[in-house]
């Protein structure tokens, strides 16, 4: 009983932060939904769920909503095809690989806020990189919509590619190379062993993958922000670019918290779904 | 590896300590006593006629130490920068310059100070445009008085063009006679990017429809009129009277497309036409003004812009009276005739145009009565800086073809609505 207790007390200040900075303020932002709150001009008071039935109807965030959950999906399966296709590379024996692997990490290393405007000169339409190398008619890539938010799928990839490789080169590196080995004794090609062996084995390393990106992904900001701001005509506003307007450059404290809230559970959501389909593969291991 | 922790700890607390010390000051030191701070945007051109200005004010005032303070040249940056420092009370600054849509908002909020007594409304309504007076005032108080005005015009090449258009079926028709002759010109530039200018935009083209910025207290966006207005931007845009750039087009790249002589018509504030006629431009002498095409055909109305000068409502009552001073100095005539000699800015003084010095010294400004005569704020309402979000996005959905002009409209007043706090 004393060392229960005594353990309950050891675990006490890790309970008390994480409650202090996570839990107050999540408690405090869901509260904060349920009001009308206009600081500027001091208008505060009680509104039920009116914000909420507000927000079901508003199609700016279901919009929001669907660009956000097209911008994780499509960024995120191409950083895994990607991530995939550099970590088998770097996991190769050859001169010069431990540079290569410090190299790659360049992009991720970048803040975020300077690769952004970094690609929004590239993709400028009178001077730009991509503009001029690419065939075909002139696109205004940031201006155009359908355009501009493929433009911050390429942005994003760019920049966390490397981490997605990182991750699966670890993965690839705890896999015993005596199966491969067998596998090839038995006459099964490089595809046939990438296919059968090493993927299966790479599932959980995938998985920490898809989780850690696609959960950033749901949360984009910077990258989209300094890219196009949000625009045109709002086809690249995210979740939390459609928050972060409402509340900072509106002011409407009230509803930019329920955008917030939302937005958490949104996440809460994708992240009960990664952890079920995790989890079973850890379970015979 | 209790050291380690205990460090650990030791620097966790000096920095909590820190930051609470850095909060728990003083918002902002208190401007001293004899001090008055002048914050404005930046103007251009030669300093040397404003500095003059300003000197005389301090040799009349001897007692009071005039310091400037420079905004950035970006409305959106400054406001952000008046959210701020206002809203936490700061009195680093007494006299401060507020575009024309912010007056309602740092009125309603108690930010800027109730000028009444020194400026009662109907004395600014007798001496000021009717627009510009209407700009500053809210609940039959002042809050500001106007410095310098803008309004949205009609640019058009006399040389391509027989006339002015009065409609916007002639402005097509004749955009598409001149481009038949000459297929390599644009035919009408406005401004359609995301963003305030284009707010402008739509506003004149609605109320040439007959359409009205608000309904009551609410905004009127849902209306036939606003929908007839956005339907004829996009199809200027669909039917290439109007080049597809002009989706992300800002005052500046169309005014130099205009002047390069690539264009026929162009849609754009007072500031153009100087440019247009200096030494070196491709269409000197071929270039007129017009007010803005309507639906019948009557002139049409330009958006009104430009910069009022208010007073923080923190500035001590000793130094209120310097304020005043400053204030009524820099609105006066003499000002106003100064700006719009040496700075090429409208004055929003209605005797100014017309003195003698002023219709000879700057006849492209003393033409212009007419058309600021007939300007139109954008809606008064202190909601405005949050709206214009909602407007922008929008409008610019509507143009770019994103959606249908009237649900965009409809998603715009859903949202203008709540926002305002109409009953749902």
């Amino acid at each position: 009983m004393t060392e229960r207790r005594q353990g309950l007390l050891f675990v006490a200040p890790a309970v008390a932060v994480l409650a202090g900075v996570a839990l107050y303020p999540i408690l405090g932002t869901i509260w904060l939904s349920l009001h009308r709150s206009i600081l500027v001009f001091h208008e505060h008071r009680f509104v039920g769920f009116d914000n909420w039935a507000t927000l079901f109807e508003d199609a700016r965030f279901w919009s929001a909503l669907v660009t956000t959950l097209y911008f994780s999906a499509v960024a995120v399966s191409a950083e895994l095809a990607l991530g995939l296709l550099f970590a088998l590379l770097l996991h190769g024996v050859f001169r010069g690989r431990g540079l290569l692997r410090a190299a790659v990490l360049v992009p991720w290393a970048i803040p975020t806020v300077v690769s952004a405007r970094l690609w929004g000169w590239l993709f400028n339409p009178d001077h730009g990189l991509v503009a001029r190398m690419l065939p075909g008619d002139e696109v205004n890539w940031l201006g155009t919509p359908g355009y501009a938010l493929h433009a911050a799928i390429v942005v994003d990839v760019w920049k966390t590619t490397p981490f997605v490789a990182l991750i699966l080169l670890a993965g690839l590196q705890a896999i015993p190379v005596e199966l491969g080995r067998a596998a090839a004794l038995d006459g099964a090609g490089p595809l046939r062993i990438l296919w059968s062996i090493t993927l299966p084995l790479l599932r959980p390393a995938l998985a920490v993958a898809a989780v850690f990106r696609g959960l950033d992904a749901m949360r984009v900001f910077d990258a989209v922000y300094v890219l196009t701001g949000g625009g045109p005509a709002n086809t690249t506003e995210t979740l939390s670019i459609y928050a972060y307007k409402t509340l900072m450059r509106s002011g409407d404290f009230g509803y930019g918290s329920t955008i917030a809230v939302a937005t958490f559970v949104c996440v809460s959501v994708l992240a009960a779904i990664y952890l079920w389909l995790v989890v079973p593969t850890q379970e015979p291991a | 590896m209790r050291t380690t922790l205990q460090r650990w700890l030791g620097l966790v607390v000096a920095t909590g300590a820190l930051g609470w010390s850095a909060c728990s000051r003083p918002a902002s030191a208190p401007n001293q006593p004899g001090r008055l701070v002048l914050v404005h945007q930046p103007l251009w051109g030669n300093p040397a006629p404003f500095e003059a200005l300003l000197e005389q004010f301090r040799r009349d005032n001897p007692e009071v130490e005039l310091r400037t303070q420079l905004l950035p040249n970006d409305s959106d940056v400054s406001h952000q920068f008046f959210l701020t420092s206002l809203e936490g009370g700061s009195a680093d600054f007494d006299v401060l310059v507020a575009d024309v849509v912010w007056v309602p908002e740092f009125a309603r909020a108690g930010w800027i100070a109730d000028l009444s007594s020194e400026f009662p409304p109907t004395a600014l309504a007798a001496e000021f445009l009717p627009a510009a007076a209407d700009a500053v005032t809210l609940e039959g108080k002042t809050w500001a008085v106007p410095w310098y005005l803008d309004v949205g015009l009609l640019y058009y090449r006399t040389d391509l063009v027989p006339r002015a258009p009065r409609t916007w079926a002639e402005l097509e028709a004749f955009a598409r006679a001149a481009r038949t002759r000459d297929p390599s010109l644009q035919g009408y530039l406005w401004q359609g990017r995301q963003y305030e200018g284009l707010v402008c935009n739509v506003y004149e083209a609605i109320w040439g429809f007959g359409g009205q910025s608000l309904a009551g207290d609410r905004l009127a966006l849902d209306t036939p009129e606003a929908a007839a207005a956005l339907t004829l931007l996009r199809r200027l845009i669909s039917t290439g009277v109007s080049p597809p750039s002009v989706t992300s087009a800002a005052e500046e790249q169309t005014r130099l497309a205009f002047q390069n002589g690539r264009a026929i018509f162009m849609r754009n504030w007072p500031y153009a036409l100087g440019e247009a006629q200096q030494e070196g431009s491709a269409i000197r002498g071929k270039v007129a003004i017009s007010p803005l095409p309507t639906q019948h055909g009557e002139p049409g109305f330009g958006a009104l812009g430009g910069w009022q000068l208010a007073i923080n409502a923190r500035t001590p009552a000793e130094r209120r009276p310097a304020a005043i001073r400053l204030v009524r100095l820099l609105t006066s005539l003499e000002a106003n005739r100064l700006f719009a000699l040496e700075y090429g800015r409208n004055p929003p003084r209605r005797a100014a145009y017309l003195d003698p010095a002023l219709i000879a010294g700057a006849p492209e400004i003393a033409q212009l009565l007419p058309l600021l005569e007939r300007a139109r704020p954008r809606p008064l309402t202190p909601y405005y800086g949050m709206l214009s979000d909602i407007l922008q996005s929008e409008f610019s959905a509507a143009i770019s073809g994103v959606r249908p002009p009237a649900q965009a409209l409809q998603r715009a007043q859903a949202q203008a609505d709540r926002l305002m706090g109409a009953p749902r």
